[in-house]
């Protein structure tokens, strides 16, 4: 059983986070037991942590000193044991589900839709069929609220970013930068690639859950026309 | 009983300790600037150390008052008047009906803290945390204040050695300093050298989002690729260009620029009040001496 046990690496950020760091090297898709181990914090509910952030291959927590002893590799060491204890690290990962996200690629919406085309070298039917195809994985969430980092985008179609972002990039847009594809959660400043849009929020602050996705979830874009769009649109644009 | 705004100021919010437990969402704490002052004035007030408060930048807004009310100002001095009086820093005072707010001019300092008695309405609260998202307060804006028992404050001994403390622990001219991170060991030994010996000045670029420094250019041994991690308020990012970014209270949630390291909480609230044309210089402290002192510095604000 000793070699079953998830062994991450453990790194001070400062004087009031811990980061645990998984070894897998190559990224394939989230590390499972650094995915199972984030759900086991989670849920464990410890007293004095503050915030429990999943980013690629490393697991953060933000504590608050005066609820720890001296030593953060001391505790930190403890609570991967408890993990580690409680035999939940490979059958952690029950919801497996794919979350569907209807994109609309019209040009009037995919506004770099002609310059990713002719990047690409390929019709605007394949680059849709290419990234819509894809069962892309949730890395981490971040840089807006609600900001989901997916990947890994097939390499025929990954797109630099814009040398300078653009001003304003609508909300819902579905942008391509490098190996990642992401939506815009609200009206943004951007410089990622816009290909298409979904008419759906996916970041709603009145909402009990606020986000859409979570780091680890399976999302799938499901391609919509513009009409669907226009019936579907819940962004405040909406006429 | 209320709170008015009667001018707009350039960047004014109202905050408590912060939103935490949503980062993971990409939703971040904005949280104080100087969290020491901000615990200043709720001291000085009997109020919970994580009581909201208005933070101001220079200039400032106009804050008017609707009933009589007990108020602190805390932080960064920007010559406040009632009614064009000046009034002390670092003390209760006793507002009365239509009495107005205002700061003069910025003398030392970069954020300044106005708390108050009385409570706001419980509502206006947004993911357990009464911190302002993403907006600044507005002319017009309008807080409802729910009245506590009318109590007369004053300063005692305790609350006299919190105000001594704090200020010594924010206003100096001590080195700023930082546990190293993930990103340390990639520095070129050149640019180590530099980081620990010249002196740094925030950029006037700088904002709430994060510190610029302006200093020697500092390089990777060789260029890197990092993953995104997470990061927090006081993560030193080096940018491509050599430049150092502090993250600060409105940081993003997580970063893909080399992590330098991390100021450490005790230093936070000195690095944000220091004015741009301060120099500061850096040093490397361990995580158990950081512990300590912020333990101690805690402790100043329990009775």
């Amino acid at each position: 059983m000793q070699s079953q046990r998830p062994i991450f690496q453990i790194q001070l950020l400062g004087d009031h986070a811990i980061v645990y760091k998984s070894n897998t090297g190559q990224l394939k898709g989230i590390d499972q037991d650094l995915l199972a181990f984030t759900q086991f914090v989670m849920n464990e509910k410890i007293n004095g942590l503050k915030d429990i952030i999943l980013a690629y291959d490393t697991l953060t927590l933000v504590y608050d000193i005066l609820y720890f002893d001296s030593n953060p590799f001391l505790f930190a060491h403890t609570i991967l044991e408890q993990f580690n204890a409680s035999k939940k690290c490979l059958n952690a990962i029950e919801n497996k589900s794919i979350i569907e996200i209807p994109v609309c690629y019209d040009l009037s919406l995919g506004i770099d839709l002609q310059n990713a085309i002719k990047a690409s070298n390929c019709s605007i039917d394949e680059l849709i069929q290419q990234h819509s195809d894809k069962i892309y994985t949730v890395y981490c969430l971040g840089f807006l609220p609600g900001f989901a980092y997916m990947g890994d985008v097939p390499n025929a179609i990954q797109l630099p970013r814009h040398p300078s972002p653009r001003s304003k990039v609508l909300a819902g847009s579905v942008g391509i930068a490098g190996k990642q594809t992401g939506i815009y959660p609200m009206n943004s400043p951007g410089g990622w690639q816009i290909i298409g849009r979904t008419p759906i929020r996916i970041f709603d602050p009145a909402s009990p859950s606020l986000t859409l996705f979570k780091a680890g979830d399976q999302i799938k874009f499901k391609p919509i026309d513009l009409a669907s769009f226009h019936t579907l649109n819940a962004h405040e644009d909406v006429h | 009983m209320s709170i008015k705004i009667i001018k707009k100021g350039i960047s004014d919010r109202i905050i408590d300790a912060g939103r935490y437990g949503f980062q993971h969402l990409g939703i971040q704490p904005s949280g104080p600037m100087d969290y020491l002052s901000a615990q200043l004035a709720n001291t000085i007030l009997d109020n919970d150390l994580n009581h909201p408060v208005f933070e101001l930048h220079f200039p400032a807004s106009v804050f008017e008052f609707e009933e009589t009310m007990f108020i602190c100002i805390c932080g960064a001095n920007f010559v406040p008047v009632i009614n064009d009086k000046s009034v002390a820093l670092n003390t209760p005072i006793k507002v009365n009906p239509t009495d107005q707010l205002s700061f003069l001019q910025p003398i030392e300092g970069r954020s300044c803290y106005l708390g108050f008695k009385g409570n706001l309405d419980e509502s206006k609260k947004w993911l357990n945390s009464f911190s302002s998202f993403q907006t600044t307060l507005n002319k017009g804006d309008h807080f409802v204040i729910h009245k506590v028992t009318e109590i007369d404050i004053s300063i005692n001994p305790f609350k006299q050695h919190t105000i001594q403390q704090v200020q010594k622990n924010v206003f100096n001219e001590h080195e700023i300093r930082f546990i190293p991170g993930p990103a340390w060991n990639d520095l070129a030994p050149a640019s180590i050298q530099l980081l620990m010996q010249e002196p740094f000045r925030i950029d006037a670029k700088s904002n709430r989002m994060g510190f610029l420094f302006n200093g020697p250019a500092i390089h990777l041994s060789a260029p890197k690729d990092y993953l995104s991690s997470a990061v927090t308020m006081g993560t030193l990012q080096l940018l491509p260009n050599g430049q150092i970014i502090v993250l600060m209270a409105d940081h993003q949630t997580i970063g893909g620029y080399a992590n330098l390291g991390q100021i450490i909480l005790v230093d936070l609230p000195r690095l944000a009040q220091l004015n741009n044309q301060c120099p500061f210089k850096l040093s490397i402290i361990n995580v158990q001496t950081a512990h300590q002192l912020y333990r101690s510095i805690q402790s100043w604000f329990k009775h």
